[in-house]
């Protein structure tokens, strides 16, 4: 009998630990999210979400490498750990066609969410797919071209430059005039033209597709067959082989972003072709010895890459948790904090925040930045994406060591591209 | 499979030898005993591989998980008739025989030096047990900062001594040697201990004996201490030779395979199959194949012990 009344006295205050402890907390939201300047910048503002709403907010933060592999087999369950995700545009097809988020139509509708402030090739390509708005635009990296003024305006550089090419220096208007000047630094100024990246994998198909589009090349054409091999494939990779060879830093086939960025933060290159929020980051004194010395301008040719995040609710969730996570999503992206985040760094997506008066006045390329955004072109987006991403950089890197040839490389690519849309039930 | 059955019949099942009641109890117990852990090993080890086993012969994809699409032997033949898994075995088979061939050498040689008196042993031991306790994550991130060729401590380090500096990661044989280099670095001391550890075991008094005898070191190394150490020199072998053919992290971090496919090794291969390709069924044929190709390879070790041991007796 004593023991009877001991065990149950003890499962009681347990049982009122675990409720105690529930209850108390109310809802709290988890995230997955990546290491980067914009999420520390949100995860400042938390505290105004929490005490609008009393719904707390807990980030898990890891590297981008790893969320993929984290976030699948959450989604494959029967309920996501996650509340919010954070969807980078490589899973923009991937996900909704898996039928793993919600789509937010009604959510929008319901609470008089506008979604017109978007730039609509932000919007076209981490909001919507076939025709349904599953995601909202949360950050946006668009590809551009840092390049350092202070070699640009150099006298001896342009003296020297007009003695070689017998024209006047000037920012490139075309791809073949970037190569040909990056060429020319690193042969008669002595500075790496390009800080590359061209690491096997997603870092050198990041920056070909530059190349590919500043042709106005294209993956795949309208009925997904793969034109990666076409006359602009081939040339672009000509180019951008070319630049590596003669215009990139030693070991630039083994960079990736972050390899590149030392090379160019340490004053060591003249050129970067990347994602265009690396500008603060160069202009940061304490991150770089280049600081005040850099500039930014759209890729030479036909637009850039597009790439970008956007917020997206899992389908595999309790309704009330549905509701708390679009709570969250209304309050991160209205204009309010939008604007808040843009000031303490963040990279917008709204043509409202790129245009507010403050902001420009701390950043005056971000007209620069929203013209960039506009013109740029994401990569295409569907179940396969990232396979066929790592497709792409594998043939790219044999082209570029040279164990295949520039046509051979891409021909083998263009094969399995196809088989991608196949299996992906995109074409017969 | 009828070497296990004969090693199994040896241990367990010996049906001349009588056993009393008291030993029959004992080993009952002795099977209670094990079963919580027996069982633990089921659901942790024994279903997840019949499951991937499952999903081998099945179109099992996250795009649809399921076993809806049955396939044979289909996700086998597709990956023997991929050329890059040839490649990557390739790699893997250059790398984990590399890997533990150098390994062992300098292993065995540190371990030999280690096990004479000599000052500051504890030191020594701290110093060696620090690359094996570190993630590999870490020591790949690490290193690759040390071999950034502009902005590295060792580029800088050779060209301050007059000599050009090294594309180490950037060049197809370099890469492939650096990342050899750098599993190396992490994992010799672990064939070191482990050797050590049968160095210290081995009984003095046979050394002994021999020095009365006039023997020279040489003829003590090669007589002696060589043919007593061979249990631990193939369990060295066999343990580095499976975490060898496991190697992921410093191939993820340093390369992703590149540059082409110079690094790309098996357990690379089947990452991406899995969470790129989002094909589970194509990754788990993969993962079988790894696997059976192990498994192989102790068996062998294995056999190898086990005549040596029946020989010498």
């Amino acid at each position: 009998m004593k023991f009877l009344i001991k065990f149950s006295l003890i499962s009681l205050i347990f049982l009122f630990l675990i409720f105690g402890i529930s209850f108390s907390q109310g809802i709290t939201l988890h995230m997955l999210m990546e290491d980067v300047p914009e999420t520390h910048i949100i995860k400042e503002l938390l505290p105004d979400f929490e005490k609008k709403t009393g719904i707390k907010v807990e980030f898990e933060t890891i590297l981008y490498s790893d969320m993929h592999p984290k976030l699948v087999p959450q989604l494959m369950s029967p309920q996501s750990q996650y509340d919010v995700l954070e969807v980078d545009n490589y899973w923009a097809g991937e996900f909704p066609a898996a039928g793993w988020l919600e789509p937010l139509d009604d959510y929008v509708k319901r609470s008089n969410f506008s979604i017109s402030v978007y730039i609509p090739s932000s919007l076209e390509m981490t909001g919507y797919y076939k025709g349904k708005l599953y995601m909202i635009p949360m950050y946006n990296y668009a590809m551009a071209l840092i390049y350092r003024k202070d070699i640009m305006n150099d006298s001896k550089v342009r003296a020297k430059y007009k003695e070689i090419k017998k024209k006047e220096l000037a920012l490139p208007k075309t791809l073949d005039e970037y190569v040909e000047l990056a060429k020319f630094m690193k042969k008669y100024v002595g500075i790496d033209g390009s800080a590359m990246q061209a690491q096997r994998g997603d870092p050198i198909v990041m920056e070909w597709t530059n190349y590919l589009y500043a042709l106005g090349g294209n993956y795949y054409d309208k009925n997904w067959k793969a034109t990666i091999n076409d006359w602009r494939g081939i040339k672009a990779t000509q180019l951008y082989i070319d630049c590596l060879k003669n215009a990139a830093p030693l070991g630039a086939l083994s960079f990736n972003l972050d390899d590149a960025f030392r090379v160019m933060s340490q004053g060591k290159a003249f050129s970067y072709i990347t994602y265009w929020w690396m500008l603060p980051q160069l202009e940061d004194p304490k991150k770089s010895t280049v600081a005040g010395k850099v500039d930014i301008a759209p890729i030479p040719g036909k637009g850039g890459l597009n790439g970008g995040w956007g917020w997206a609710i899992p389908k595999n969730l309790p309704k009330e948790r549905k509701e708390a996570a679009w709570k969250f999503i209304e309050w991160v992206e209205s204009f309010e904090i939008a604007k808040k985040r843009a000031l303490m760094g963040g990279a917008p997506t709204r043509y409202d925040v790129f245009k507010d008066p403050e902001v420009l006045k701390k950043y005056p390329y971000y007209t620069t930045v929203m013209q960039i955004i506009e013109k740029a072109r994401p990569v295409p987006e569907f179940q396969y994406s990232a396979e066929m991403i790592e497709i792409v950089g594998r043939e790219l890197s044999l082209a570029a060591t040279g164990k295949k040839d520039i046509k051979g490389a891409l021909n083998d690519a263009a094969k399995e591209l196809n088989d991608l849309a196949v299996k992906a039930g995109l074409r017969k | 499979m009828i070497f296990w059955k004969k090693a199994l019949r040896g241990r367990f099942f010996s049906p001349e030898k009588k056993i009393s009641y008291l030993e029959r109890a004992e080993k009952r117990a002795g099977f209670f005993f094990l079963l919580p852990s027996l069982f633990v090993l089921v659901i942790v080890i024994a279903i997840p591989l019949l499951f991937s086993l499952i999903v081998s012969f099945f179109n099992y994809t996250f795009m649809e998980p399921g076993f809806s699409k049955f396939t044979a032997f289909k996700n086998y033949i597709k990956t023997f008739s991929d050329p890059y898994f040839w490649n990557s075995l390739w790699v893997t088979f250059k790398f984990v025989f590399l890997v533990v061939s150098i390994e062992f050498s300098i292993g065995f040689l540190v371990a030999l030096m280690l096990n004479r008196n000599i000052a500051f042993k504890n030191v020594y031991y701290t110093i060696l047990t620090i690359p094996m306790v570190m993630s590999p994550i870490a020591v790949a991130l690490f290193w690759k900062m040390m071999l950034h060729p502009n902005l590295g401590i060792i580029n800088f380090i050779l060209e301050k001594i007059g000599l050009s500096p090294i594309d180490w990661l950037g060049e197809e044989t370099n890469a492939f040697w650096t990342v050899l280099f750098v599993d190396i670095w992490q994992q010799v001391s672990f064939m070191i201990l482990m050797l050590l550890a049968g160095l210290v075991s081995l009984p003095q008094d046979i050394y002994e004996a021999a020095e009365i005898d006039g023997t020279s070191e040489l003829q003590k190394f090669l007589y002696i201490t060589l043919p007593l150490m061979k249990p631990v020199i193939f369990a060295a072998i066999t343990l580095r030779i499976i975490f060898a053919f496991r190697t992921f992290d410093l191939v993820y971090v340093l390369t992703r395979g590149g540059p082409g496919v110079a690094t790309d090794v098996l357990s690379y291969y089947i990452y991406r199959q899995t969470f790129m390709g989002l094909d589970l069924g194509k990754a788990s044929a993969g993962s079988y194949i790894l696997l059976s190709i192990i498994m192989f390879l102790i068996i062998v070790i294995f056999k190898t012990i086990f005549q040596k041991e029946t020989s010498s007796k």
